[in-house]
């Protein structure tokens, strides 16, 4: 009992919006629960566990994110790997997308 | 005026609405679908970071090149070869700073716009620029 009121504060919801080419393998927006506490980094790690085809995607062999993969989090770019490890809040908003191709 | 659309547009009213007293210089583009073997391209973009970035980008062309307006239209949906996919119209005091305005525009619209293009054909389908 005690355990599950402990597990509700410890979690929070993040939400995914994906695009192009990671929207066909994400979909397009959801809401995702988090450890409180998690980067940016454990939040992708996260969804490449439950995603194969994202791991491919996202990652190279070493686990680095591959260069074309483009993050935003509340609509302002993630640009280096110390932004990576920006913690998460309850609400934020994760862009996911390859790069751009208008005009 | 900035605008997203799944509808086609009208260059003509662009130049009307883009015409000044004290503009002698009104430049276009057109970006239109181009038959490279394919039947149709879907768009899709991030509205909400799209027009923001617009405005900015129109922003940094009126005070680089002295611009007396710009209008931008982009596309998203479905669209077949050979229908429009974007129009830039640039007013300005003369055709140098009209031509280089517009230029900038689209050429930052390609670079920094959310927006992403898929071709459809009958040997399948790919994301432009995700090779």
């Amino acid at each position: 009992m005690g355990h599950e009121v402990n597990f509700e504060w410890c979690v929070m919801l993040v939400k995914v919006r994906a695009f192009a080419s990671f929207r066909e393998i994400l979909g397009g927006e959801k809401e995702l629960d988090v450890e409180e506490g998690s980067t940016i980094r454990d939040f992708l790690d996260k969804l490449a566990i439950a995603n194969t085809r994202f791991k491919d995607e996202a990652f190279d062999e070493s686990g680095r994110l591959r260069d074309y993969v483009s993050l935003m989090k509340n609509r302002k770019r993630i640009d280096s790997e110390e932004d990576l490890l920006t913690k998460l809040k309850e609400g934020d908003e994760l862009a996911i997308f390859p790069p751009v191709s208008g005009g | 005026m900035i605008e997203i659309t799944k509808e086609d547009f009208s260059i003509d009213e662009m130049i009307k609405r883009a015409k000044r007293e004290d503009a002698g210089a009104i430049v276009t583009f057109l970006g239109t679908v181009r038959n490279d073997g394919i039947d149709r391209m879907e768009l899709e973009a991030f509205r909400e970071v799209l027009l923001p970035e617009l405005e900015h980008i129109r922003d940094e062309a009126l005070s680089r090149y002295s611009l007396k307006s710009v209008e931008i239209i982009h596309r998203i949906g479905s669209l077949h070869v050979g229908e429009n996919i974007v129009a830039i119209v640039c007013s300005a005091c003369h055709r140098d700073e009209a031509f280089q305005g517009c230029r900038y525009i689209i050429e930052e619209l390609k670079k920094r716009a959310p927006i992403w293009k898929k071709e459809i054909g009958k040997n399948g389908e790919r994301w432009v620029g995700h090779e």
